[in-house]
C-alpha cells in the first residue's frame, strides 16, 4: 500500500470505535493462532493471518525486522522448490528504486531470510526515480546491462523484452506465484511479448475519478444529485459552475482540472483519460495507433474532441483558475485540488490518501472517487464513425511496477534459476497481501486482494477498506480499460505529445484538429526513428496479437 | 655548468645528445604511435563486425593512447635532452586536455550526425546532414533561439541596475558593508532554489504573498474607511483591476511569462556583474576624480568622462561573462513553466533538455548542443572583437 494512504487509512480510523473493534478483531485473530480470516483456508490461510499482523495497523511503520519477519513467513514456496543451500556460490545483482527508503530496502528485508536459506548473494543498485530512466535506457544502448534482476514499469517493457533483454518466465514460477490471481488487466497479453510471460507483478496502477462532494446534491451550486457520468457532464459542469463560489473555501468556484502543461510525457495520461471513452472501442484493441501501420491515431475525431473539450473550456474565462497554462498534473492535484480549488480531478491513488493525511488538505470530509467517467458516444476508428452508444474506457494508467530477470542468467541454469526464485520470492501471493496492506509503495493487483474479510480481520475499518478497494478495483477489472501500449519509447511519444498540446492550447495551433495533426506528424517521425518495422511488431505483441 | 650562448630561456646543461638516443626517442614515439593506429584499426573492424574478437569496450585503444603519451613524453628528453624536460612542463596537461576536451568534442559530432535514439534497437547509425535539415525545420529549436535572443538583450537593462547598484555601494552610504553582502545573497542561491521559492512559492496564484498582495489592491476597499483613506483605495482598486490583478496570473500569458523568468534570472545573476563592477569602480584612482573637480565638471560629467569609460573594460568583461552563463539558461524554465506557455518562455538548453532527456533522441540532441556551442564561439568571437576595436582608439 502506499504509504500515505496507509497513514490515511489509520489515522481515519483512530479516532473511532471501530478501531476498538478493530483491535479486538486482532485479539481475536491473535488468541486463535491466526486461523481467524474466513477467506483463508489451510496453512496459506495461517500465513497471510499470520503476517497481517506485523506489526498490526496502526501500530507504527514497518521496519527491517518486521520485512525480514513477513520474509522468513512466506519462505513456503520457496522452500517447496528449492533445496537449502541450493545457490550457494549465485551471486545476483537487483537493480531497483529507493523511492521513500522503501522498494529496494523492502525487498532487502525479503530477501534476507531467502538468502540465508539459498545461500545466493544479492548485490544491490538503488536508484532515485529520476535516475531510473536514463540508467535503464543507457544500460540498454551501450550494452552495459549489469544487473540480473530488475524492478520495472510496464511501460519499459518494450524497451526491454521487445529488444530481448529479458529471460522467459520458467513455468514453475508462474505455479509459484499462483500467476492467475492477477487481476484482469494485469493478465495477459501485459507482462508477456509474443506469448512469453517475462513479468512478475508486485505492484498495480490507474486512474480514478475525484470529486468534491459538496459540489453535488440539493442545493448544490452545481444544481445536480450526482456527481457526472460522461465528459459532456464534466465539461458542461465546468462551465455551469463558471462565477459561482466554491461551497468550501468562498474563493470562486471551477469544474474539472485539466493540466495544461507538460510533466516529463506523465501528463499525456490526463488527456488519455478524457479521450478514452471516446476512442477505445469495444471491438478494437488499440486506441494509440494503427495495429497493422503505427499511424497515430491521435488525429482521429476522438481524440481530437478530447483536445477539442479542454480548449473549450479554455476559452470560457474562468473555467479553470488563473494561469491553468502553466499547471502540471501535479499542480491540479496537490496545489489545486487538494487546497480547495476546482471539483473534479483524476488522479492516481495519491490524491485520496492525501485528502485525508496532508497538511495542505481542505477536503479530507467532501472529497469522493469514483471510476473515470465515460462519453455518450465512441468513435469507432475502423469504421470512420461516431456510434451513439455509451462507453466506458478506464485508464490504468503505467501498469505498476513489476520484477524481470535479465537475459545474462541463460546459460547458468542456476544462477537463472536462483533469479527467478529471488523475483518470485518477492512476488508471492501472500507477501503480496503484506505489501497492498501496509507502507510499501505497492497497491493491490490481485483478485485475492480483494478479500475484505483478511483485512478486516487485521484490524481495519471495513467500509473504509470496501471503499477504497472497491474504486480500484472497478477500474482494474474493467473490459474496456485502456492498458500501457508498452512499445518502445513510449514516453517519447508523450513527451512531444505534451509539447504540442501547450502550443495547442496556447493558441498557436488553428484548431484542436491542426493540433492532434501536428502531434500525429511528430509522432510519426518518433516511429521512423526507432524502426517503424519493429515498432508495428512489438505493439501487436503488446497487444497480444 | 654553463650556458649556452644565445639561450634566453638559460638553459644550464649543454646536452649531448647520442645519436642512438635520438634514435630510441623516435623509435618509441613512432613504435607506440603504430600501435595506437593499429588498436584503433583493430578495434574500428571489430566494433563494425569485421573482426570477431569481441572486444567488449574501447579501453584497449585508451590503454595504448595512453602508452603513446608516455612514449611521446619520454622522447621528447631523449631527443631534445633539457629542452625535452622544459616541454614536459606542459605536454602532459596539454595531452590531458586533449583527452578530456578534444576527443569528447570529436565523439560528439560523430554523435551529432548520427540517427540515435536510445529506443531504437538499430542503435547510432550514421545519417549524414539529416540532423541539421530536422534542426533547419524545427519551429521548437528556432522559437528557442528567437527567445535566447530577448533573454539576451535584457542583458542592458541588468548592466544598468548593477552598474546603478555598484555606483550605490561604492559611495559613502550608510551599512554599506550590509547592503553589499545583502546583494550578494541572490547569487549564492541556486536557481533551482530561486524557481521554487518564488516562482513556485511566491507567484502561487492562490496562496502566494505577491499573489495575494496584488489581490488586495485590486479589491475594492471597504465602505467604512473615512474618505481620505477610501477614494485613493477606490483609485488604486482601479489601477490594480485595469492590470488584471483581481486575477493575477504570472504564468499564463506568453509576455508576462517569459518578463517573469527574465526577472528571476535577473534577480539572481544582476549581484555578479555588480560585483565586477564594484571591484572596477574601487580601482579607479581617486586623483582623476579630484581633478575634474578642480576643473569644475559635475558628478554627470565625471560619470561620462571618467567612470564610464574607465570602467569599460570590465564592464565588456562582466557581460560577456554574463551573456555566456544567459546563454546557458534551463533550470528555472524547466522548474517553473517547461518551456510554456507554448513555447514562451523555452529557452535552447531546456529545449535540448526535453529532447535528450525525456525523447532518449541523443543525435538529434547533440547536434542542437553543438551547433549551439558554434553559435556562441562565433557571436562571442564577434563581440569580443568589436568590444576591442571600440576601446582601442580610446586608450
Amino acid at each position: 500500500m502506499k504509504v500515505d494512504l496507509y497513514n490515511a487509512i489509520v489515522s481515519a480510523q483512530m479516532s473511532r470505535r471501530k478501531m476498538l473493534k478493530g483491535s479486538a478483531s486482532l485479539g481475536a485473530v491473535a488468541a486463535m493462532g491466526g486461523l481467524g480470516s474466513a477467506a483463508s483456508a489451510g496453512a496459506h490461510g495461517g500465513v497471510r493471518a499470520e503476517i497481517m499482523k506485523i506489526p498490526g495497523v496502526g501500530m507504527g511503520s514497518p521496519g527491517d525486522p518486521e520485512w525480514q519477519k513477513v520474509g522468513e513467513l512466506c519462505m513456503g514456496p520457496v522452500k517447496e522448490r528449492v533445496a537449502e543451500g541450493e545457490f550457494k556460490g549465485v551471486e545476483l545483482t537487483f537493480m531497483g528504486l529507493n523511492n521513500q527508503n522503501l522498494h529496494n530496502f523492502l525487498f532487502r528485508g525479503f530477501l534476507k531470510p531467502w538468502e540465508a536459506y539459498t545461500g545466493a548473494k544479492i548485490n544491490w543498485i538503488d536508484l532515485a526515480q529520476a535516475d531510473y530512466n536514463p540508467r535503464l535506457q543507457q544500460s540498454i544502448a551501450t550494452k552495459t546491462v549489469d544487473f540480473d534482476i530488475i524492478e520495472m514499469g510496464a511501460p519499459f517493457e518494450g524497451d526491454t523484452a521487445g529488444q530481448g533483454l529479458l529471460n522467459e518466465m520458467p513455468g514453475w514460477v508462474k505455479d509459484q506465484i499462483e500467476y492467475d490471481d492477477l487481476v484482469g488487466y494485469l493478465q495477459p497479453p501485459v507482462g508477456t511479448w509474443d506469448g512469453k510471460a517475462y513479468r512478475i507483478n508486485i505492484d498495480g496502477d490507474c486512474h480514478t475519478f475525484c470529486y468534491r462532494k459538496d459540489y453535488f446534491g440539493t442545493g448544490s451550486i452545481t444544481g445536480r444529485m450526482n456527481p457526472p457520468n460522461t465528459w459532456q457532464e464534466v465539461n458542461q459542469i465546468s462551465k455551469d459552475v463558471v462565477g459561482k463560489t466554491d461551497p468550501l473555501t468562498g474563493l470562486p468556484a471551477h469544474g474539472f482540472l485539466d493540466p495544461l502543461k507538460g510533466w516529463g510525457g506523465f501528463g499525456m495520461y490526463f488527456l488519455t483519460d478524457r479521450a478514452g471513452p471516446y476512442v477505445k472501442h469495444p471491438d478494437d484493441p488499440a486506441f494509440l495507433f494503427d495495429i497493422d501501420t503505427m499511424k497515430p491515431r491521435i488525429n482521429n475525431p476522438g481524440w481530437v474532441q478530447a483536445i477539442q473539450d479542454v480548449m473549450d473550456l479554455i476559452k470560457i474565462e474562468g473555467a479553470y483558475p488563473a494561469d491553468q497554462i502553466n499547471a502540471d498534473p501535479g499542480t491540479t492535484g496537490f496545489q489545486q485540488f487538494l487546497a480547495g480549488t476546482g471539483s473534479m480531478l483524476t488522479w492516481w491513488g495519491d490524491i485520496g490518501s492525501n485528502a485525508r493525511t496532508s497538511d495542505t488538505s481542505v477536503i479530507g470530509d467532501v472529497v469522493g472517487f469514483s471510476a473515470i467517467p465515460g462519453s455518450d458516444r465512441v468513435y469507432n476508428h475502423g469504421k470512420g464513425a461516431w456510434e451513439n452508444t455509451y462507453n466506458e474506457a478506464p485508464n490504468n494508467a503505467y501498469l505498476g511496477w513489476g520484477v524481470y530477470v535479465t537475459n545474462r542468467v541463460e546459460g547458468d541454469a542456476k544462477k537463472r534459476k536462483a533469479a527467478w526464485s529471488a523475483a518470485a520470492h518477492i512476488g508471492g501471493k501472500d507477501i503480496s497481501l503484506w505489501t497492498s496492506a501496509y507502507p510499501s509503495g505497492f497497491q493491490p493487483y490481485r483478485n485475492s486482494h480483494f478479500n475484505y474479510d483478511e483485512w478486516e480481520a487485521a484490524g481495519y475499518d471495513r467500509a473504509f477498506v470496501e471503499d477504497y478497494l472497491g474504486s480500484n478495483l472497478d477500474t482494474y477489472n474493467h473490459p474496456n480499460s485502456l492498458n500501457e501500449p508498452r512499445i518502445p519509447g513510449i514516453f517519447q511519444y508523450y513527451s512531444v505529445a505534451e509539447d504540442e498540446l501547450a502550443k495547442g492550447y496556447a493558441g498557436q495551433y488553428g484548431s484542436a484538429q491542426e493540433t492532434a495533426d501536428a502531434i500525429a506528424v511528430a509522432w510519426e517521425k518518433i516511429t521512423d526513428q526507432i524502426g517503424r518495422e519493429s515498432q508495428v511488431k512489438l505493439y501487436k505483441a503488446a497487444l497480444g496479437l | 655548468m654553463s650556458i649556452e650562448e644565445g639561450d634566453k630561456l638559460h638553459v644550464v646543461t649543454a646536452d649531448d645528445i647520442s645519436n642512438n638516443k635520438k634514435r630510441l626517442g623516435k623509435f618509441l614515439v613512432w613504435g607506440s604511435a603504430l600501435i595506437l593506429i593499429f588498436t584503433l584499426l583493430i578495434q574500428a573492424l571489430d566494433t563494425n563486425a569485421y573482426l570477431t574478437i569481441g572486444l567488449e569496450t574501447w579501453r584497449p585503444s585508451l590503454y595504448a593512447y595512453v602508452l603513446w603519451a608516455f612514449c611521446l613524453c619520454a622522447s621528447q628528453v631523449l631527443t631534445r635532452g633539457e629542452h625535452g624536460k622544459r616541454v614536459l612542463f606542459v605536454l602532459p596537461a596539454a595531452l590531458f586536455v586533449i583527452s578530456m576536451v578534444v576527443f569528447p568534442l570529436l565523439f560528439g559530432l560523430v554523435i551529432a550526425f548520427s540517427d540515435w535514439n536510445l529506443s531504437s534497437p538499430d542503435g547510432r547509425t550514421f545519417n549524414g546532414w539529416d540532423n541539421v535539415r530536422q534542426m533547419w525545420v524545427d519551429p521548437f529549436y528556432w522559437n528557442a533561439l528567437k527567445n535566447m535572443v530577448w533573454y539576451t538583450l535584457v542583458i542592458i537593462l541588468e548592466y544598468t541596475v548593477a552598474f546603478g547598484l555598484a555606483i550605490l555601494l561604492n559611495s559613502q552610504i550608510r551599512g554599506r558593508k550590509f547592503f553589499r553582502v545583502a546583494f550578494l545573497l541572490p547569487l549564492m542561491l541556486s536557481p533551482v532554489a530561486v524557481s521554487w521559492m518564488i516562482g513556485k512559492s511566491m507567484l502561487e496564484i492562490r496562496f502566494g504573498p505577491i499573489s495575494r498582495f496584488l489581490r488586495w489592491l485590486a479589491s475594492e476597499p471597504s465602505t467604512d474607511l473615512p474618505a481620505l483613506l477610501y477614494y485613493p483605495g477606490m483609485y488604486i482598486a482601479d489601477i490594480a483591476q485595469w492590470f488584471g490583478w483581481a486575477s493575477p496570473s504570472f504564468f499564463g500569458s506568453a509576455g508576462i511569462a517569459r518578463a517573469m523568468i527574465m526577472a528571476m534570472d535577473a534577480w539572481t545573476f544582476i549581484p555578479f556583474m555588480m560585483i565586477m563592477i564594484l571591484a572596477g569602480l574601487q580601482a579607479i584612482p581617486r586623483e582623476l576624480y579630484e581633478a575634474s573637480e578642480v576643473d569644475g565638471a559635475s558628478k554627470w560629467r565625471q560619470f561620462l568622462e571618467i567612470t564610464f569609460p574607465l570602467m569599460l573594460p570590465v564592464s565588456i568583461t562582466a557581460v560577456l561573462i554574463r551573456i555566456i552563463f544567459k546563454l546557458k539558461l534551463a533550470d528555472i524554465i524547466i522548474n517553473i513553466t517547461s518551456g510554456g506557455p507554448g513555447g514562451a518562455t523555452d529557452s535552447v538548453t531546456s529545449f535540448i533538455f526535453r529532447e535528450y532527456r525525456d525523447r532518449s533522441n541523443v543525435g538529434y540532441g547533440t547536434l542542437l548542443a553543438i551547433v549551439y556551442l558554434v553559435i556562441i564561439v562565433i557571436a562571442m568571437t564577434v563581440l569580443i572583437k568589436i568590444a576591442d576595436r571600440w576601446m582601442k582608439p580610446r586608450y
